[in-house]
């Protein structure tokens, strides 16, 4: 059981590290600059299924741009996206959670309302309108799957710190003349990062996914920046002509949210103080 | 403390999505060979269908296409002659404010009654009812009255001399007054008219049947009874093509185009679209007010390759303002040709030697290929000497008064539907003031599609078109791109020839 548990957070981590280094080094492991378009030499196979061009291990897309450097550059939106929203959701929903948890009554009243008119959306459909809202960006995508993704976050601290709060060490640190925002930030938030982490990593999963949907919708990013969402897109006209532009773009989500899942599931599996009293 | 679990389990969710998996694969194996059943009934499969029975509530060309079966119109624009011809009417003549319109004799609606001017006087009516529900009242906007002085003889009063008046009388078709009469509010449910067919039956969303009129005044027709259904998901079009559901469909994807060639029944037809695509200018915005700008887009941009490697050949690359099939084309006129360094030198006259930022502007989605057609032209202007950025925005933010209606997009990629004739194009978007969507200015532009407008003879307006369209060309406040192919999938023995305006209609259609 303890083997399992290291093997997913290992396996998960290496995917994940593989998936960072293919976006911050791009420039260099890509084959060819993401957007060059050789109309000549459009929807070329892969080399070893017989693919006229030896250069484009993937094969090339309808407008002849390679496959391989587009995923490779695809990572850096994934990753950019779906970081960027989990930490910045991840502070507010963790703040909003921790105030309304400590401070109760009206406060929490306010908070819990808003999550709940939040949560009344369904997640992707909030993000589909506020994308349509915003206009194609990547900060506007960022912005958009932030405010559907926050509340998971916010529910799960407060829902901690309403326990935590009640415990001794929180009364001791009050005796001792500590101020609200000190205990909370010194000894109860601390606390909450266990769980936080795990929802962190899941809600990754989740983010990459949306932000994928998104572009699928053509609603993501501009159509000069490579994902893998509008690489799906575009290539699903493809699909009985040349499946390899739908194939490896698929491939890359799958693999990559399978990644981050097992990570989650690991850091879960250690950090549950339930699961981790049945080992 | 064992608990169960509800809903559907993963385990027994992917067994489930395996067994519709191999279902779905194995459907189209087992599918019947495609091939019109019967020589009697045609069965099509139509993206567009009348989405209900008040004859007047729509205003769009597939539909008018159904209705065309039942009732007919005074005139109509013929394709190949580039001119109108009289359908109930025998002759018309133009007097000024006056246009004055003879009908044919002797033509006997499906109740047996004979066609009358009162019949059309009551049509136009409903036309005109707005709040009946009737879509084609602006059609009538300039006409003050409406006179019978006998039964065959119509006389519309206009405001002022309208010569383009026959273009707003095309498809609009002709009830019977007494069968409205008797049938009082349930008149829409008994449509009668004076077509080659007559009316089964109706039901929204589902089949829109005629039957044969056996003693049509033009002869009888071929086919005895017509189906159209309304399927607006490509792929359940084609799937009903190939299992031999429709005879006949529309819209065949471009890139299914070649796997249903090879397809043993079914032939793949399309004819030129009355879509013209192109990418217009706002010259209110920098740095489209300079025509050195707009030159140098002309010339960097290369349609025809477009069509080429997108459209895997099957479009129309425009030589002129407007496609050779519209009405005011110039044989003459040629498009710019391809060439990105003649437009970096323009560039660098017009005072951008190190290039120019541009934004393009497309609504993903609403035309075949959009976002693929503006990386491309993304690209090819780049060897031009332009930096562009693509934005994609929703339809209606796009279009509506937040965008090209408001003058606030200032370089887009834009479809217009239904061009036959360029006063439309040059009216809507190369007049002062007309709309704001070029917000163009050309004072000799605005005399010549004011005078083509009180023009009624065809050969002058064309000429008049023809010249406005020269100034255009060279102003450039455009850039024309190509027309896309209505592509139809047929049942191979089905006989019919396409038209270009998006109708199907059986009556000279035969069944082998």
């Amino acid at each position: 059981m303890v083997r399992l548990r290291y093997l997913k957070i290992l396996l998960g981590g290496w995917i994940l590290v593989l998936l960072v280094v293919c976006g911050l080094a791009a420039p260099f492991l890509a084959p060819f600059d993401p957007q060059e378009q050789r109309l000549e030499s459009r929807l070329q196979p892969p080399t070893w299924m017989g693919g006229k061009s030896t250069s484009s291990w993937l094969g090339t897309d309808n407008l002849g741009r390679d496959i391989l450097s587009r995923i490779i550059y695809g990572s850096r939106i994934s990753l950019l996206v779906g970081a960027t929203t989990v930490i910045l959701a991840g502070l507010i929903g963790c703040f909003l959670g921790a105030i309304a948890g400590y401070f109760g009554h009206g406060t929490d009243e306010v908070v819990t309302k808003i999550t709940e008119i939040f949560l009344a959306f369904p997640f992707l459909l909030l993000a589909i309108a506020l994308m349509a809202f915003l206009g194609q960006g990547v900060i506007n995508i960022i912005l958009a799957l932030m405010m559907s993704r926050w509340v998971q976050y916010c529910r799960v601290v407060r829902g901690e710190v309403l326990s935590l709060k009640e415990r001794d060490f929180v009364t001791a640190a009050k005796a001792l003349g500590g101020k609200d925002f000190y205990v909370l930030l010194k000894h109860v938030v601390p606390n909450t990062f266990a769980s936080v982490t795990v929802i962190a990593t899941f809600a990754m999963a989740i983010v990459i996914i949306s932000e994928a949907s998104l572009s699928f919708l053509g609603l993501g990013v501009p159509a000069s920046i490579p994902t893998w969402g509008s690489m799906l897109s575009e290539g699903r006209s493809y699909m009985n002509r040349a499946p390899w532009l739908t194939i490896f773009p698929g491939l890359a989500i799958f693999i990559t949210v399978f990644g981050i899942n097992l990570l989650g599931d690991g850091l879960r599996d250690i950090l549950d103080p339930k699961l981790r009293r049945q080992a | 403390m064992t608990k169960k679990k509800a809903g559907i389990s993963r385990r027994d969710f992917l067994k489930t999505s395996a067994a519709l998996g191999a279902g779905a694969m194995l459907g189209p194996a087992i599918a019947r060979d495609a091939f019109a059943a019967s020589r009697d009934r045609i069965t099509i499969y139509h993206s567009s269908v009348a989405d209900s029975l008040h004859p007047y509530r729509h205003s769009s060309s597939p539909i008018y296409g159904n209705w065309q079966h039942i009732m007919e119109p005074l005139v109509e624009y013929d394709y190949k002659r580039k001119d109108y011809v009289g359908i109930l009417a025998e002759s018309w003549e133009y007097q000024g404010k006056r246009w004055v319109f003879h009908l044919k004799k002797g033509i006997k609606f499906h109740n047996g009654a004979t066609l009358t001017s009162k019949d059309v006087a009551f049509s136009i009516d409903r036309m005109r009812d707005e709040k009946g529900g009737s879509l084609q009242a602006p059609n009538f906007k300039d006409v003050t009255e409406v006179q019978t002085p006998d039964d065959q003889t119509v006389i519309f009063v206009t405001k002022q001399p309208l010569a383009v008046f026959l273009d707003r009388l095309e498809n609009r078709f002709i009830l019977s007054k007494a069968a409205a009469d008797k049938h009082g509010d349930q008149m829409d449910q008994n449509p009668i008219g004076t077509g080659p067919y007559k009316y089964v039956s109706y039901q929204r969303g589902g089949n829109f049947v005629f039957t044969r009129n056996d003693d049509y005044w033009g002869g009888k027709a071929d086919i005895k009874e017509v189906v159209f259904r309304k399927v607006t998901e490509d792929a359940a079009r084609l799937a009903a093509l190939e299992s031999g559901q429709a005879d006949l469909i529309n819209n065949v994807p471009v890139h299914e185009v070649a796997r249903l060639q090879r397809h043993p029944r079914v032939n793949v037809e399309r004819i030129e679209g009355l879509r013209m695509f192109f990418l217009a200018f706002n010259v209110a915005h920098k740095p489209f007010d300079n025509k050195l700008v707009r030159q140098a887009v002309n010339y960097s941009v290369d349609g025809p390759a477009i069509i080429k490697n997108i459209f895997d050949g099957i479009g129309y690359s425009i030589n002129g303002p407007v496609g050779s099939n519209v009405l005011g084309a110039d044989p003459k006129l040629k498009r710019y040709p391809y060439d990105p360094q003649k437009a970096k030198e323009l560039l660098a006259q017009a005072g951008y030697p190190n290039g120019c930022d541009v934004q393009l502007y497309y609504s993903a989605g609403r035309y075949p290929k959009d976002t693929e057609v503006c990386q491309v032209v993304a690209a090819q202007m780049v060897k031009g000497g332009f930096r562009v950025e693509l934005i994609s925005q929703e339809w209606a933010i796009f279009w509506e008064t937040t965008g090209v209606n408001g003058g606030k997009l200032p370089f887009y990629y834009i479809g217009r539907g239904s061009l036959t004739d360029a006063d439309t194009l040059y009216d809507q978007y190369f007049r002062t003031g007309t709309t704001k969507r070029s917000n163009f200015s050309n004072p000799e532009i605005d005399k010549l599609v004011e005078e083509q407008q009180k023009t009624p003879d065809m050969k002058k307006r064309t000429a008049i078109l023809q010249q406005a369209g020269k100034i255009i060309m060279e102003e450039a406040p455009f850039v024309p791109l190509y027309n896309l192919a209505d592509i139809y999938g047929v049942a191979k023995n089905v006989n019919w020839k396409l038209r270009p305006d998006e109708k199907v209609l059986v009556w000279d259609m035969k069944i082998r």
